[in-house]
């Protein structure tokens, strides 16, 4: 039986086949569960993505009682220059924030470099980047009169611009892309690469033709993932753009400032079209990439050149520095008794936090919590959904899993609003519709992790769990759930860190008396009291970052192994565990 | 593991039934009281409110020692409020809209999502900060000051600007900040302020030399006055004289422009579909009282409406100050127009 499998690799009809011969009665029960869980999941997906998106771009094209394509007409000769603006300027950052992030996954998996843990530690940290307060100390840092630029530097250089978009975007996006990268590369088969090395190739040639082109799908996901969050990213451009605009930023312009919704939400159809292009290049490379991986988890490391591991220990070490400055002066800011000007200790900003405040905070951890935990489940089973079940219709989930992010977040929460205000179901004004709101925003990331690493990883092990009798769940839970727990802890941190950091789309569904954190924060920025926002900043920075810390070690603590670099042990418990 | 994965899902169904009972207890609402009574006992109602206004958490706590009705608020922005009220079709999940800019309510009152209330305490009110129908009712003025950095000045070689003429001399070329008119209701109140005191032709023509003057137009209205106490810039034009950044520390001097100050006054109005109707009108009422006005100016530093109240100290100087004669019912009519023309002369 299990040779039968081994020879039948890849062709799951076959394998399902057989494995009816051998199947106990009990598991047919357990498929149907299976069967009920990704009907639901399918269609919460289009309830509560396909759904309000539905319902916004109809108010592209019917609006003040007639319909009529009046926005859409000219749209693309207004809005070209802005159009490229957005093309450019995320294609820039894609291309840098994925670079850095290559390097410093490559850093932590392969490097023989000291500090490893430091350096994932570190990017727990960046991941989180409370909105403002992160621009507020990038100006204080970099800007007219920057610490480091003026004061330092002696430079007084103009921070507003493309640039300075693009460096933030890069900076903000690395570290994600570092993390989805890093799920991918710590699945890699190091035979191959021990394989290449035995043959004669040198530590760099392996490393571009072995080990990067096996990360292809973690690479790929990156690319996808932060282009199209470039794309649909309001915030830097206000913050640092200056007079440079992107199409994201005059549709989000056109609905706060304008107050023309039908026009912004024709830009943000026009937004969609280079989102899709991605989208389509992206489930290429995915669908054409080969299972290598099966045998992970072999104990020899590919030994680096020494420059190469002095190459990837500065870019690391310079991005981690560079990143450790603006959550320095974050820190300093609420302690500090004039933020930029009077650095000397004070406990005013603090002795200022009110109990609504505090309220406040704790209920973002709760929304948070939920949202975190609920949501990369959910995009677990549907990236295994979409990789392995492979339903008629899948790349149509794989689209739908990715359009929230495609959609500036202010016009996701309108969306709900406009879907979930009115008969036949009202769900606006409870709090399961903003944790819900959370949970999809999140999911293209989570899905998107989940993805890159069951591409890489051979399915034989599944058939032959399924083949030795396992049912649908079981299958899920001991197979395909070992091994997704690095996307799963992406999810999780992804969807744990933005509910705690975001504003743009929740504004819209919070009922007055529940406030979160964010806009507790935001209001203190908009009222001058600049310190007490670096306060609630820290507050959310540390908090965010202890639980995702403690659920990393939770995740990823090792089980038989005790190297706890060497989190790729639990593939091979997973394997042994069939055997 | 078979056990983790429960205790997993365990957490997500506990989270989410958790969530929809305190979701449906959020929105339990009291029954309305009576209305024939002319006394009414609002002791134990909520009243929800979307609010741009400083100092809020005193302010609510004030209403609630007075009038026994809790208060549950949002801080949002105007336009947020205005894109979001839209979208619920006047089935609002608020009961009072609370400061802001007068040119979003008066969009909003043309979209009929308010309610008309002409409040009995409005006759201590002059006419010009209310709406004539009740529509909104202003209750503080908003006046726009140059927040000046005085660190900057020595350095330039200036002497602190006081007038819109100063802000024209050549050593603050890329050195004045002000906000997008398009997005922020400040800036639409200058531009009109401008527009409406010197004449539409005299008022372009200054404008186009402010223009030369500004290296951007920023996308928030707290942009401005920050950049100018981090010394980003030398001047931001604000609807505020700074207080909080002056308390923080940072050297920066408020200025009412002497030669016409741009003010509005900050509005309330009852959102069309209100739930406690009545004690939003209890708000309206509280807001124009004595009293209200009274805490109002003590918790946010602004000019308070009714007549025979002081305004506040640190806004002494605005009883010198030039306020512009604004009409805000043709600035709102004409502000799209006037925007778009901005548009097209200084937009990208």
């Amino acid at each position: 039986m299990y040779g039968i499998v081994w020879l039948n690799s890849g062709r799951p009809s076959m394998v399902n086949k057989i494995k009816q011969g051998v199947s106990f009665k009990g598991t047919s029960f357990s498929d149907f569960i299976a069967g009920l869980i990704y009907v639901l999941i399918a269609a919460s997906v289009i309830l509560f993505i396909l759904w309000p998106t539905i319902a916004i771009l109809v108010k592209s094209v019917y609006y003040g009682g007639n319909f009529t394509f009046g926005q859409y007409i000219q749209l693309f000769t207004e809005n070209r220059q802005l159009l490229l603006n957005s093309i450019l300027v995320s294609a820039s950052s894609t291309v840098l924030a994925v670079t850095l992030g290559l390097f410093v996954a490559l850093f932590i998996t392969h490097s023989g470099n000291r500090g490893k843990k430091t350096v994932f530690a570190v990017l727990l940290l960046t991941m989180i980047s409370p909105p403002f307060v992160s621009a507020l100390s990038y100006i204080m840092l970099f800007g007219r009169r920057g610490i480091i630029t003026y004061y330092l530097l002696g430079l007084s250089i103009n921070p507003y611009g493309w640039h300075g978009v693009v460096l933030m975007q890069t900076l903000s996006h690395a570290s994600l892309a570092a993390l989805i990268i890093l799920g991918v590369l710590r699945g890699i088969d190091k035979s191959l690469e021990q394989a290449s090395l035995d043959l004669g190739a040198g530590s760099l040639s392996t490393l571009l033709k072995i080990t990067i082109p096996l990360a292809k799908p973690g690479i790929i996901a990156a690319v996808l993932i932060s282009f199209i969050q470039s794309l649909a990213d309001f915030g830097t451009p206000i913050i640092i753009g200056g007079n440079f605009t992107v199409l994201a930023t005059e549709a989000y312009l056109n609905v706060i400032g304008l107050y023309n919704l039908p026009r912004a939400a024709a830009m943000g159809t026009l937004l969609m079209i280079p989102a899709l292009l991605m989208f389509v290049i992206y489930r290429r490379v995915v669908e054409n990439s080969e299972y290598f991986s099966l045998r992970v988890g072999s104990d020899s490391s590919l030994a680096l050149s020494r420059w190469i591991n002095h190459v990837l220990a500065l870019v690391t070490w310079s991005f981690i520095l560079f990143q450790l400055l603006q959550y320095a002066t974050i820190l300093w800011g609420a302690f500090a008794k004039t933020w930029g000007v009077d650095f000397t200790f004070s406990m005013k900003h603090i002795q200022a936090l009110g109990i609504g405040q505090l309220l406040a905070f704790a209920r973002s951890l709760e929304y948070a919590l939920i949202a975190a935990l609920a949501g990369s489940l959910i995009g677990m089973i549907i990236a295994y959904m979409v990789e392995r079940k492979k339903f008629p219709g899948y790349r149509i989930l794989d689209f739908l899993a990715t359009l929230p992010y495609m959609i500036p977040g202010p016009f996701l929460g309108i969306a709900y609003v406009l879907a979930f205000h009115d008969k036949p179901l009202i769900l606006t004004g409870t709090v399961f519709i903003v944790i819900v709101n959370c949970i999809y925003r999140q999911l293209p990331i989570s899905t998107k992790a989940g993805t890159a690493v069951l591409t890489q990883l051979n399915p034989e092990t599944e058939y032959g769990a399924r083949d030795l009798g396992a049912d649908e769940i079981s299958t899920f839970k001991d197979v395909i759930l070992p091994s997704l727990k690095p996307a799963f802890l992406i999810g999780f941190i992804n969807t744990f860190t933005t509910t705690m950091t975001t504003i743009g789309a929740i504004i819209f569904l919070v009922v007055p008396g529940s406030e979160v954190a964010t806009v507790q924060m935001f209001n203190a920025i908009k009222t001058g009291q600049i310190g007490v926002s670096a306060v609630i900043a820290n507050m959310i920075i540390i908090v965010t970052l202890a639980v995702n810390l403690a659920f990393s070690y939770f995740i990823l603590r090792p089980q038989r192994y005790k190297d706890s670099e060497k989190m790729e042990g639990t593939y091979v418990s997973a394997i042994e565990g069939i055997r | 593991m078979k056990k983790k994965l429960l205790a997993l899902l365990m957490i997500v169904v506990f989270g989410f039934s958790f969530a929809g009972c305190a979701g449906s207890a959020d929105t339990a609402t009291e029954d309305p009281a009576p209305v024939e009574e002319s006394i009414i006992d609002l002791t134990g109602t909520t009243l929800k409110v979307f609010v741009a206004y400083g100092g809020i958490d005193e302010i609510f706590q004030a209403f609630e020692a007075d009038t026994g009705v809790k208060v549950e608020y949002l801080d949002m922005s105007s336009g947020e409020v205005l894109a979001r009220i839209r979208a619920e079709q006047g089935n609002p999940l608020g009961d009072i809209w609370f400061g802001g800019g007068v040119d979003s309510f008066i969009a909003a009152q043309n979209d009929g999502l308010l309610e008309s209330y002409v409040s009995p305490e409005a006759e201590h009110v002059p006419a010009k900060y209310l709406d004539p129908d009740g529509y909104w009712t202003g209750v503080s003025l908003v006046t726009v000051s140059f927040i000046v950095n005085t660190d900057r000045c020595e350095e330039i070689g200036i002497e602190t600007p006081q007038t819109w003429q100063d802000l024209l001399q050549p050593e603050l070329k890329g050195e004045i900040l002000m906000s997008n008119p398009s997005i922020s209701g400040t800036s639409y109140t200058i531009l009109s302020g401008i527009l409406q005191s010197m004449g539409e032709e005299e008022g372009w023509a200054y404008i186009d030399q402010l223009n030369q003057q500004i290296p951007y137009y920023a996308k928030r209205g707290s942009e401005p006055p920050q950049k100018a106490a981090l010394g980003e810039v030398t001047v931001g034009l604000a609807p505020d004289t700074g207080e909080s950044l002056k308390a923080e520390g940072y050297p920066i001097v408020s200025i009412f422009p002497q030669d016409g100050t741009p003010w509005w006054p900050s509005p309330v109005a009852i959102l069309k579909g209100a739930e406690n109707l009545e004690g939003a009108k209890a708000f309206v009422d509280w807001c124009l009282s004595e009293k209200g006005q009274e805490i109002l100016r003590d918790n946010c530093p602004r000019v308070p409406v009714r007549e025979g109240i002081e305004p506040p100290e640190c806004l002494a100087a605005i009883k010198e100050a030039k306020l512009q004669d604004i009409d805000f019912v043709v600035a709102g009519n004409v502000r799209d127009s006037v925007v778009e023309q901005w548009q097209t002369k200084y937009g990208e």
